[in-house]
């Protein structure tokens, strides 16, 4: 029962941002100069921001975007990072010490600075340029999971038991370990997807994100040059922000306390 | 242990974590070479837009050593790192892309410091008073406003605060003013230090909590200790392990929370600099501006260690 209310806030933003960009019609990108900076009123639920966009189109198609992204990033961690630290974790030895090494390395670097000198490289970054710069450190974490708990697993007896029965290393990897890594792991997959949106926000709000401008981040950095005029733009982005982080962090929580 | 394996142990310590510090600007350095070089696109198309003819292009890339091989560049960047020259910004040909780093290092450093400070003593003074009984029922207040700050994102929570204080309130000066002074500087680094203080507050509360009924706390207090005293002399430096580990795991979340929060307030820093040199292509200033990000990282890093080493015996061995 907890759980599905843990879960209720990001599945409810997530399908109201869905249906939103699938229903509502309105272009997060379009301008319509004589409405800029509008306040909330008929036709405009969240009002307008700069150049007159209308920020519900803006917000909606930023909260898919910036879930999307989540989302993939977050599984591919664990596509990568699982099935590496539980072959480390049955292995043991040389293998499982480097794998330990490499997610220190990983986890004690600093990731922001890691994203800005990859993305200021490169001429206006695309959804795929951010997987791909989000996925560098993202696998480390499922690792260091999954490496603990195949520790553990090693031991077990229905892992002995499939062993004598003849099943090779791939097998135990993916039919005995990671099946009973996936009620941490989803722990873990939200809040990397928590980490993840605030991220990309950060860099759409340092004007480092993708080239079409659509982000939750833009949306911010709006709100602060409109500070004086427009106070509801900043308070649109900021809640959006929050909102989305929020719920994800809240979901992941959510699914800790259940045993 | 004699005098000496101590200090030989302290040496070897000191070495690997220097090693360590070297390995991540190295790596940093690294990432940002190949990835100007390797990647898809002409970094002198890149700078000069695509009007540019095929012979200014070419004299952009012989300026910039382009046109040597992969290894010879490489070689010339890592020295060039060495000696703190990357050659001149682009922006600005008299100024050398170090030199510009350099100056927006310290207001950066100086901001960083600032809010680990305040947010290890006030996330330290919050968990110790969400735990004792000198607050009575306010304990629960403070842990809960300990809670919702730890779920805020500085991002969102930042200029919303910015707006309240600073523009309705009035009560603070507004960003980008050239007058804000101390105050300003001071407000800056308390947002900064609001997501790090929370952090540090849960983590001495659980501390604490573990602590709870330690045998020599309740010596301390058949001595006739007062519980602040207890809190102050007997448990907290029992407790400071695991805060500072907590502090050292939050500095790159807010170095990136000082770049963004720079932005915010348009203060000179390392994060300006990094996002001006992108917006105008500047190659060498971006390079440098990497470079010098990470050693703050590194150099702040190894002083939690040193700190963490100071007051725990069990850490010095890492």
């Amino acid at each position: 029962m907890r759980r599905s209310l843990g879960l209720a806030p990001i599945a409810a933003l997530a399908t109201l941002a869905g249906l939103w960009v699938a229903f509502a019609g309105g272009s997060p990108t379009r301008l319509f100069l004589e409405r800029g900076w509008a306040p909330p009123g008929p036709g405009l639920p969240l009002g307008a921001g700069e150049g007159g966009v209308d920020l519900a189109a803006a917000v909606a198609h930023g909260t898919v975007r910036a879930l999307v992204l989540a989302v993939t990033v977050s599984a591919l961690g664990f596509v990568v990072g699982a099935p590496l630290g539980a072959l480390a974790g049955l292995r043991g030895g040389a293998f499982a010490s480097a794998v330990a090494r490499a997610c220190d390395l990983v986890q004690s670097f600093p990731t922001f600075l890691l994203t800005l000198a990859i993305l200021t490289t490169i001429h206006s970054p695309s959804r795929l340029h951010l997987v791909v710069v989000f996925s560098v450190a993202a696998w480390a974490p499922f690792a260091r999971m999954a490496h603990a708990e195949a520790k553990v697993l090693g031991g077990a007896a229905f892992v002995d038991a499939a062993r004598a029965l003849g099943a090779g290393t791939p097998r135990l990897v993916l039919r005995h370990v990671l099946p009973n890594l996936l009620g941490p792991v989803a722990v873990q997959a939200g809040s990397s997807a928590a980490a993840v949106v605030l991220g990309e926000a950060a860099l759409g709000f340092l004007g480092l994100g993708p080239r079409d401008g659509v982000s939750l981040g833009a949306i911010l950095e709006q709100g602060v040059v409109g500070m004086l005029r427009a106070p509801h733009v900043l308070v649109v982005g900021a809640l959006s922000v929050g909102l989305v982080s929020g719920a994800l962090q809240l979901a992941s929580e959510s699914l800790q306390r259940d045993p | 242990m004699t005098t000496s394996g101590g200090l030989l142990r302290a040496t070897r310590g000191i070495a690997a974590r220097a090693l360590l510090g070297i390995g991540t600007v190295w790596a940093l350095a690294t990432l940002v070479f190949l990835s100007l070089r390797l990647l898809p696109g002409d970094p002198a198309a890149l700078v000069l837009g695509d009007l540019a003819t095929e012979e200014e292009r070419a004299a952009l890339r012989r300026s910039l050593h382009l046109d040597e091989p992969l290894a010879a560049q490489y070689a010339r960047y890592l020295w060039g790192i060495a000696r703190l020259d990357l050659g001149a910004s682009l922006r600005h040909p008299s100024q050398g892309a170090f030199s510009l780093t350099l100056d927006a290092f310290w207001p950066t450093a100086s901001f960083a410091l600032a809010a680990v400070s305040i947010g290890a003593v006030a996330g330290v003074a919050a968990g110790g008073l969400s735990t004792s009984r000198l607050l009575g029922g306010g304990r629960r207040l403070v842990h809960g406003v300990t809670l919702a700050l730890a779920a805020t994102p500085l991002l969102g929570l930042a200029p919303v605060a910015t707006y309240a204080l600073a523009v309705r309130a009035r009560a603070l000066p507004l960003p980008g003013d050239p007058d804000a002074g101390v105050a300003g500087a001071l407000f800056a680094s308390v947002l900064l230090a609001l997501p790090l203080g929370a952090q540090v507050a849960r983590a001495t509360r659980a501390a604490l909590r573990e602590l709870g009924r330690a045998q020599f706390l309740t010596v301390a207090k058949a001595k006739g200790a007062s519980d602040a005293r207890v809190l102050l002399v007997h448990a907290l430096p029992a407790v400071s392990g695991p805060i500072l580990t907590v502090v050292g795991t939050q500095l790159g979340a807010l170095l990136g929370g000082a770049i963004v929060l720079e932005r915010l307030f348009e203060r000179p820093g390392l994060g300006t600099v990094m996002i001006q040199a992108y917006a105008a292509r500047d190659l060498p200033v971006l390079e440098a501006g990497i470079v010098a990000s990470g050693a703050l990282f590194v150099m702040t890093q190894a002083l939690f260690a040193t700190l963490h080493a100071a007051v725990d015996p069990r850490a010095r061995r890492a």
